[in-house]
């Protein structure tokens, strides 16, 4: 057996592992402590707390993490590139300010779907051909120019955000807030559905390409004379991974730093194989995020500190230790 | 010997600039076809054509007496492996795991059968890189990292093999090694087409030597007949001579 292959399915199986350990445990995690008797005998507040609120905001949590690391996996095996990611790119924003527009213009539906859901996608699917356009220089993509790009295009949506956030009502800034920084908060089960659905979906048809993603990541031109569809194959990644993100900004609004830390601490233990190293980023990924949001429900109790704000204080001392590291390479 | 490869009157352009300007020529079956000329003649490029990395602008390139324009991607890259330049991957790849890609066309299986494994280790014997098969490709140094790649296109049991400098970054004795590995897969039923800057190597192991200049075939040469025909040197420099060594060798000698 060559490399990881030979401990696949043991790593695949610990990661799930802390998956379900986290659904089951999270939700008991919070300022206002469940007790177990009370839940079995479904007895309020504890029930209805643990249902409408601790488990979808946990579930959220989970598919949610599990979304932006394995978007991040796949723009990093796209760009061969180990800090692109949906926020680095500018692509979270991109949907951010989607999203926000959508509320602003009282958009509500579009043939059934949310309209917010939409919206965003078309900021990521914008801000992304927008930044990778940007970055491409001779067929090739610069990693220099990619970032910087992204930086700009954050500080745009970012912008233009507060802008809308000043132009619209009272009420509508309350449920605008989100989109400035993203949070996990509950959410209804007809929601929660349709969001794990859309993700299971995009990340069946971006794991279903692991070993394309392998070639992929090494060099383009190697995946061509391998018998990849190169084209074929970015144009999917590119899609999948901007509905991933825009499923998850839709819901969470702009939450850094998981498709970034995840994918990186998880090739660093097991190697670069997407077969393994992709289902391991989602499980992980969900695992971060969740874990992150109930530290953020305890921390400054009564108070809470949004997932996203967590995870940047998290993640940013990170990305310095990545971006070190690889200069001393 | 049946023909592997036929290149029919293939133009490229950049800029304005033709680079290759109508180029036709023909590689067999058993045939190691070097293909050399000066800096910018157009011959990675016209490498890449053949591999199907760039479209020509004219002209077609045939396999097997099909066309690669029209032909599906991984059925391609069952008959061709193209050697690239240079592969520097970013992530942590290990050296195991980059010979595997090779066996991508050939299987459909999530994770390669054991047959694909040892077809990985025979390759990675025979470069003489089984020994760092699971060491990062990232710590190799660059002669061990041609070894790798050269055991991965190997790994890919290619009818025609497109090895652009193969022999870069490797020492004396692993680049005749290398090309020793060419002769062995031509005497199997393979054919090579390989661009080198190296006219010994060209001499003792091709069996054609092509030379591209001005965007054309300026030289296509038996080897045989270009060790003793010493004109086509005057492609490449003029202080180049062509003698003979005491075994009686074809020597291109700089003076």
């Amino acid at each position: 057996m060559i490399g990881v292959q030979r401990h696949a399915g043991r790593w695949v199986a610990i990661f799930a592992a802390a998956f379900c350990i986290a659904a089951l445990l999270l939700p008991f995690v919070g300022p206002f402590g469940l007790s177990l008797d009370r839940v079995r005998a479904r007895q309020e507040p504890d029930w209805s707390i643990l249902v409408h609120l601790r488990v979808t905001r946990t579930l959220l949590g989970l598919f949610a993490g599990g979304a932006l690391a394995l978007a991040g996996t796949l723009f990093q095996a796209i760009l061969r590139d180990a800090l692109a990611t949906p926020y680095t790119l500018g692509i979270s924003a991109g949907a951010s300010l989607g999203a926000v527009v959508a509320i602003w213009l009282g958009w509500q539906q579009f043939a059934g779907v949310p309209a917010i859901w939409l919206a965003a996608l078309a900021g990521a699917g914008i801000v992304l051909a927008l930044v990778v356009g940007a970055a491409v220089q001779q067929r090739r993509v610069s990693s220099f120019s990619l970032l910087l790009s992204g930086l700009a295009a954050n500080s745009v949506c970012s912008a233009s955000i507060i802008v809308v956030f000043g132009l619209v009502s009272t009420t509508q800034s309350f449920s605008i807030s989100r989109w400035l920084i993203g949070s996990v908060d509950s959410v209804d089960y007809a929601a929660l559905g349709s969001f794990v659905a859309v993700v299971a979906l995009a990340a069946a048809i971006v794991m279903r390409q692991a070993k394309a993603w392998n070639l992929m990541a090494v060099d383009p031109s190697w995946a061509a004379t391998r018998g990849a569809s190169v084209t074929r194959l970015t144009m999917s990644g590119y899609g999948a991974g901007s509905l991933l993100t825009a499923a998850t900004v839709a819901l969470t609004g702009p939450i850094g730093f998981v498709g970034l830390v995840v994918p990186h601490l998880i090739r660093t233990r097991i190697g670069a194989d997407h077969r393994v190293l992709m289902p391991c980023a989602f499980l992980g990924g969900g695992v971060l995020l969740a874990g992150c949001d109930a530290v953020g429900r305890i921390l400054i109790a009564p108070s809470e500190i949004p997932a996203g704000a967590v995870m940047a204080i998290l993640g940013g001392p990170y990305l310095i230790w990545v971006l070190r590291q690889r200069s001393a390479a | 010997m049946s023909v592997r490869l036929q290149i029919e009157d293939v133009t490229w352009q950049v800029g304005g600039r033709m680079v290759l300007a109508g180029i036709s020529f023909e590689v067999r079956e058993g045939e190691i076809a070097v293909l050399m000329g000066l800096n910018g003649a157009g011959k990675s490029t016209l490498l890449d054509i053949v591999a199907g990395l760039r479209q020509p602008a004219g002209g077609d390139v045939r396999l097997d007496e099909r066309s690669i324009a029209t032909s599906d991607p991984r059925a391609r890259a069952r008959l061709v492996a193209h050697l690239p330049q240079a592969v520097r991957p970013d992530l942590p790849f290990i050296a195991g795991e980059l010979v595997l890609m090779g066996r991508y066309p050939h299987t459909d299986r999530w994770f390669e059968s054991q047959q694909d494994r040892n077809a990985v280790e025979r390759a990675m014997r025979r470069t003489g890189c089984w020994d760092f098969r699971d060491r990062l490709v990232q710590t190799l140094s660059g002669g061990e990292r041609q070894r790798v790649l050269l055991a991965a296109c190997l790994a890919q049991a290619p009818k025609l093999l497109l090895f652009d400098e193969p022999s870069t970054h490797l020492d004396i004795d692993q680049q005749l090694h290398c090309f020793s590995l060419l002769r062995e897969e031509c005497d199997r039923g393979a054919a090579c087409l390989v661009v080198t800057h190296d006219l010994n190597l060209a001499l003792t192991y091709g069996t054609r030597l092509i030379v591209l200049a001005e965007g054309r075939v300026a030289v296509d040469l038996p080897a045989e007949a270009a060790a003793h025909r010493p004109d086509w040197l005057a492609h490449f420099s003029p202080r180049l001579t062509l003698s003979t060594t005491p075994s009686g060798r074809p020597w291109v000698s700089y003076s």
